[in-house]
């Protein structure tokens, strides 16, 4: 299914079921990821979301209409554009998020937002923080925006296609022994992708192996000679800019790959956080995969 | 002489820890068909293409740190006085972090924006000092390197706090020190160059001495003072700048090695630069061997590894002198 019609999906179900479900409270105390109890006395309508991935999902399951302030780096579905921002997603500016006169803020779990969350819920402005790191951090957060934001049938039929999708993808991925991948999140000192990342996902379900898919961590800081000693068949780079600075510098240029210049690289926002545009961009590291194998 | 063949051997010993031991778990024959040229490329590209020049990259940035901070203590008077001490770790820091998140091009980018930080630092640490005409004021130019440096420390926070970049926790990463960026390129341009203030700093260790009892009496007893303080003071900048340049801002060994080195063997320069060049270069190489293989394949920044073997060998190496 490709994104369109996964979007006229979307919008079908959030039409049909809007009239009923927005007039629905949740049932029953909603839990975030942080453990915290989300108190809302009524469904939102005016929704400020503090992090690019999660202003994606609000918009994937029909709530895109009522997300009234977005980050700086919200740039997906186009329609964000014409959303105020409030700045950054991270230990954001609470007068910004006040000045949007918001009946829920979602933020990023993270230790740095815990400040902001506590003024906000001091004013009687509920909260809510989700994960989004991995697939299956964003079916649980899909399901819990879908529920709060009585947008449930449309989550839930998002989530039971998403699961499908990499049901299929797992079935379908090359057989034999897989290559494994590079992948470099900074050059010096050299930051490598680790098993709990999302891009690390994306390329185990592509069919390549991760060279450091025995850390459990999304990133590790190495040294060279870790890199060296791993000799990935190639290194995938998910970046708008292509090939890196830094496969020119000559302690880079002892990695096998780096030398024989094996790069896979694959460009768009949907590589740097989960969404459900996950399966197609699984789909596009596949061919780029297949495409190396032929070279 | 005794006291050569030791810190002689302990360098030697400090080499060959650097080239035997790191995260790639090479049983011995392994590194030393490597070192041959022989046996699997793999091997032979860690051993002679990472471990060797940074081995060799970190004892001479540690040496070169213990000489520029045993010159700086001497000049200033002030045993507190460090290689980044006179606003050259804020320079760095903030022409590392600008070209990060300013997004400048080019494979040296980082590097050659440190070393520029860290030039125009000295420049305006130097223009302040010179308060009277021709007269550096040492006491002046202790003042304006910290002023200098809180400025740009700020306007490094300013540059942080309003860009978003994730790259810039990476920026301060490459800031805490590191040999990650070890080549033999990087290895030769470092010597090449720093051969020259090291070798402006030795001869200067007559003077030195004479410095240490005050520069009144310096001047009474036939050192040229006024030449003497701006040489080192260009001499031990250029070559921090050039330190940071390659490995980041790594604390402790500049402040501490000529202090040990002092208490061990005496105040004479003539003796002290070359023994404090040695055991920086020792500590600093096996700071590395650490920091490289403590928690493989992770990796610690290096200046922390300093801190944590220095300071306990300081404490003891104080309290027998206390004795």
């Amino acid at each position: 299914m490709s994104l369109r019609n996964l979007t006229a999906l979307a919008v079908m179900a959030a039409v049909s079921l809007a009239c009923e479900d927005r007039e629905r409270h949740a049932d029953g105390p909603v839990i975030d990821d942080t453990g915290h109890p989300v108190s809302l006395v009524r469904s939102p309508t005016r929704i400020v979301s503090l992090a690019p991935g999660h202003t994606e999902l609000l918009f994937a399951v029909g709530a895109g209409d009522r997300v009234v302030g977005r980050t700086r780096w919200c740039d997906h579905p186009p329609a964000v554009a014409t959303i105020p921002s409030v700045g950054d997603g991270l230990n954001p500016n609470v007068e910004s998020i006040l000045a949007r006169d918001p009946d829920l803020v979602v933020f990023y779990a993270s230790a740095s937002n815990e400040a902001a969350i506590a003024r906000l819920e001091q004013l009687g402005i509920p909260t809510i923080s989700l994960l989004t790191d991995d697939l299956d951090d964003l079916m649980r957060a899909a399901d819990l925006l879908g529920t709060i934001t009585g947008q449930k049938a449309t989550s839930d039929s998002l989530i039971d296609w998403l699961s499908r999708e990499i049901a299929s993808l797992r079935a379908s991925r090359p057989g034999g022994s897989l290559p494994t991948a590079l992948m470099v999140a900074w050059d010096n000192p050299p930051i490598v992708i680790g098993n709990a990342s999302f891009l690390s996902q994306i390329a185990e379900l592509a069919g390549a192996h991760n060279a450091f898919a025995d850390v459990d961590r999304p990133s590790l800081t190495v040294s060279m000679e870790t890199i060296v000693e791993r000799d990935a068949d190639l290194i995938l780079i998910a970046s708008d800019s292509g090939i890196p600075a830094w496969a020119e510098r000559p302690e880079w240029r002892v990695v096998p790959a780096v030398r024989d210049r094996r790069f896979v690289v694959v460009h768009g926002t949907e590589f740097s956080r989960p969404s459900f545009r996950a399966p197609a961009a699984i789909r596009r590291v596949r061919a780029a995969l297949q495409e190396w194998h032929r070279r | 002489m005794t006291r050569w063949v030791g810190l002689l051997a302990a360098a030697a010993a400090a080499l060959l820890l650097g080239v035997v031991v790191g995260p790639a778990d090479l049983p011995l024959d392994a590194v030393w068909d490597g070192l041959l040229g022989r046996g699997d490329q793999a091997t032979q590209a860690i051993v002679r293409d990472l471990r060797m020049p940074r081995a060799l990259l970190a004892f001479f940035v540690g040496g070169s740190l213990a000489v520029t901070g045993a010159a700086l203590q001497a000049l200033v008077r002030n045993p507190l006085a460090d290689p980044y001490l006179l606003g050259l770790s804020g320079g760095a820091g903030l022409g590392a972090v600008a070209a990060i998140v300013f997004q400048v091009g080019g494979v040296w980018a980082v590097p050659l924006a440190a070393l520029g930080g860290a030039l125009l630092a000295i420049a305006l640490v130097y223009r302040l000092a010179l308060v009277a005409g021709a007269v550096l004021d040492t006491r002046v130019l202790l003042l304006s390197g910290v002023v200098v440096g809180a400025f740009a420390a700020s306007l490094m926070g300013a540059i942080i706090a309003i860009s978003p970049a994730p790259e810039v926790r990476n920026a301060l990463l490459w800031l805490l020190g590191g040999f990650d960026a070890a080549s033999w390129r990087a290895f030769g341009v470092f010597t090449a160059y720093a051969a020259v203030p090291l070798l402006v700093i030795y001869r200067q260790n007559r003077p030195l001495d004479l410095l240490a009892l005050g520069e009144e009496p310096a001047s009474f007893l036939g050192a040229d003072v006024e030449r003497l303080k701006r040489v080192l003071y260009v001499a031990a900048s250029l070559l921090t700048a050039a330190a940071v340049s390659v490995s980041g801002i790594i604390g402790f060994v500049g402040l501490v090695i000529p202090h040990a080195v002092r208490l061990l063997w005496g105040h004479l320069h003539r003796s002290l630069l070359p023994a404090a060049f040695l055991l920086g270069g020792v500590l600093l190489l096996v700071a590395d061997a650490i920091a490289r293989t403590a928690f493989a394949p992770l990796s610690l920044p290096v200046g922390v590894v300093t801190a944590l073997i220095g300071v306990p060998v300081f404490v003891l190496l104080v309290r027998r002198w206390a004795k």
